[in-house]
């Protein structure tokens, strides 16, 4: 038969964003997959060396989209590393409590975005209601529904307020009788065991070679998780576990992300419970004339796709010389993509886009 | 654990060695015997490599490639420097010890203009149609390429000068 | 158009699903059901053939921007385009960046803009319900002066995309 090339473009409803994939077709199956980024391009590292310490961090929650907190963890932790700085204690349970739930509401996303792509738009609308409660809290706390700036290097930028943990508390509750409605509808229905299982295998000696972190590695058997192996914040004084699956197709990725959402929740209720009274915030020198001293760093932190990293150099000035963003999505969208898309049928391309949870904004960059 | 690191590596290659803090090893090393260090290193235990960047040291007159490697097993991050020279940009390609190396080769092919020998896949990564210079070097000025491509919303006079007093510490 | 075809548009406007940029992340929450935007007839539709209105949601950069104008005029008259995000307005916070364009006016004919870096869901809201209002008045021409003023946004579109090249009928 005759081969034809498609160009899934970006306005499509089932490409994650913007983003463009060129498939060579025959018949019904995939001959050659070649992913297309760079429509959302706006050079981030070349306008982050024109800008302050303090003034980039209104421009890097950007980068990541849909969890935009691990960002500015990794940012303040690599500026506090070169210039020596050392955080209060009640600074770093609140940037914790804050990377968790915005862990929860991308896992969330993710829970919507994958089932409508399988014809159940059910889920989304009860997704995306449950994360509108999470974003009430945050706006509680940072004054913003998605972009939050409201970490910075020396700690955090101001108190809780008053009436917080009640409300938390009431979050928590509700999230927590929602979720046998989730499973029942998907993993327990012979619809989505039929159409996910043994589809977009994930081989555990490719996924290794091709650097492939977060969720989906661990739904290949590995347990490796940032969060134990190079330790920042609170996490080695939580008492969380960490579930690991051993298929590597598209129903252990979302029966993982299941999981970790339950872990979250259990995080949660330990902060609450156990955070101290203090200050939230070192002095640092005035931000419009503090002079960083020369250095460089390299910070890691979990976000909720894998495994984000900032190299910083700085080389005396008051603004960066070098600031490269490693997201999780450059791995999985470019080569994960083409290799696994080989063989798959036309009516699979967006279900497998989806499961690999590729964030096109942190490509780009 | 550093120690026997540092003592087995000096032993094979002429490199600097220093250790930043716990888990972060800084090492410098020459740029014809990067690519043999990394197939070295790999078969010690650093099969993760977390990402290559580029530095542009314009007053020297040199790039200088960092490759970023993990290891699961001993838990240590190592950042590896060396430096090629800037108006010849050639250098070779690690995608045959790591194949991940492909991908963060051709970002710094089209935002440097860095050549890398032996990567067959060097073509537009994210930039369409781009006909000036690689945009991430350091005399790349965007905003006269901002002014002279795209026109922005005129104010009056009243309200331009209001806007400009209250930014002075942007130049 | 008549009264009668104006009161039946404006009852159902239905939006060509492209989420260009940031805007995108709040657009979610207006269609579910929390902010429910279905009470209203605006509904969201795969193709451009069948729409009404264009929401260009946040940044525009240049690979974007030929996709976009693709998009538009593949719509059927009478359409309509509201742009969301201070991005669309005076560049936003990526007013020095060498990919993203300015003013979304010299391109397209913009007939709503909404304010805000996000737009909440309310703010949204407000700005449907002025897009409905002008279109009662018979006030919402934008497609009137993209075809009577077509040359003028050609120039500019060549001048941000580059003219002598084939990007308007290649199909990448």
């Amino acid at each position: 038969m005759k081969e034809f090339e498609y160009y899934i473009g970006p306005q499509h409803l089932g490409v994650s964003g913007n983003f463009g994939i060129i498939v060579k077709v025959d018949g019904d199956t995939i001959v050659e997959a070649r992913a297309n980024p760079g429509y959302l391009h706006r050079a981030f590292e070349k306008l982050m060396e024109r800008r302050y310490f303090v003034s980039n961090i209104s421009l890097i929650c950007r980068v990541c989209v849909f969890d935009p907190d691990p960002q500015e963890a990794a940012y303040c932790m690599a500026v506090e590393e070169i210039a020596n700085i050392e955080i209060p204690e009640r600074a770093k349970w609140i940037r914790t409590m804050i990377l968790e739930l915005s862990r929860i509401s991308s896992h969330l996303i993710y829970l919507g975005s994958l089932t409508s792509t399988l014809g159940l738009y059910t889920v989304m609308q009860w997704a995306i209601t449950d994360r509108d409660y999470i974003l009430d809290l945050l706006e509680m706390i940072t004054g913003g529904r998605v972009y939050h700036i409201f970490m910075q290097p020396g700690g955090v930028r101001r108190d809780l307020p008053e009436g917080f943990n009640t409300a938390a508390k009431n979050v928590i509750n509700k999230l927590k009788s929602r979720l046998t409605d989730y499973y029942n509808i998907i993993f327990n229905s012979n619809i989505f065991i039929n159409r996910m299982k043994g589809v977009g295998i994930l081989t555990p000696d490719y996924a290794i070679s091709t650097g492939v972190t977060g969720p989906n590695l661990r739904a290949c058997g590995y347990k490796i998780d940032v969060r134990r192996d190079d330790p920042y914040l609170v996490y080695p004084k939580l008492d969380f576990d960490i579930p690991v699956l051993h298929n590597g197709d598209m129903y252990d990725r979302a029966l993982l992300r299941m999981k970790e959402i339950e872990q979250s929740i259990a995080i949660l209720e330990q902060i609450l419970d156990k955070m101290p009274e203090g200050s939230v915030w070192n002095p640092v020198p005035n931000p419009l004339k503090w002079e960083v001293p020369k250095g460089e760093c390299f910070s890691r932190v979990e976000s909720a796709r894998g495994e984000l990293g900032y190299y910083m150099v700085s080389n005396g000035t008051n603004k960066p010389y070098r600031v490269h963003v490693k997201g999780p999505s450059i791995t999985h969208g470019i080569l994960v993509l083409e290799e696994i898309l080989k063989g798959q049928r036309l009516a699979d391309i967006s279900p497998i886009l989806f499961s690999l949870d590729v964030c096109p904004p942190s490509i780009d960059r | 654990m550093y120690e026997e690191l540092k003592i087995d590596l000096e032993n094979k290659f002429s490199i600097s060695f220093e250790v930043m803090r716990e888990r972060r090893i800084k090492i410098i090393i020459d740029k014809k015997q990067a690519i043999p260090f990394l197939s070295y290193i790999k078969s010690k235990g650093f099969i993760h490599l977390t990402a290559i960047s580029c530095v542009d040291w314009i007053e020297e007159g040199k790039f200088e490639i960092v490759y970023h490697l993990w290891s699961y097993s001993n838990k240590i991050h190592i950042i590896l420097k060396t430096k090629i020279d800037r108006k010849n940009p050639l250098f070779e390609t690690a995608s045959f010890v790591y194949p991940v190396a492909q991908t963060f080769e051709r970002d710094i092919h089209e935002m440097f203009g860095v050549d890398f020998k032996g990567n067959k896949r060097q073509i537009p990564f994210i930039l369409e149609d781009w006909d000036a210079a690689p945009p991430m070097r350091k005399d790349f000025d965007p905003v006269n390429y901002s002014k002279e491509h795209f026109e922005t919303e005129q104010y009056t006079e009243e309200i331009e000068t209001k806007v400009r007093k209250s930014q002075r510490f942007r130049e | 158009m008549t009264g009668l075809g104006r009161f039946g548009q404006l009852k159902s406007l239905w939006v060509t699903y492209f989420v260009t940029g940031c805007g995108g992340i709040e657009l979610l929450p207006v269609i579910t059901s929390r902010f429910d935007a279905e009470r209203f007839g605006i509904i969201t539709m795969a193709t451009p053939r069948q729409s009404d209105v264009l929401v260009v949601s946040g940044f525009i950069t240049v690979k974007t921007l030929r996709r976009i104008i693709r998009t538009y005029e593949q719509m059927h008259n009478p359409k309509y385009v509201v742009a969301l995000g201070a991005c669309t307005i005076n560049g936003g916070i990526y007013w020095d960046s060498y990919s993203t364009a300015d003013k979304l006016e010299l391109y397209l004919p913009v007939d709503v803009y909404i304010a805000g870096c996000m737009p909440r869901p309310e703010a949204i809201f407000m700005g449907f319900g002025h897009l409905m209002a002008m279109i009662k008045d018979g006030k919402a021409d934008g497609w009137k002066r993209y075809k009577e003023n077509y040359e003028w946004y050609k120039k500019n579109q060549d001048k941000a995309c580059g003219g002598g090249k084939k990007w308007r009928v290649r199909d990448v």
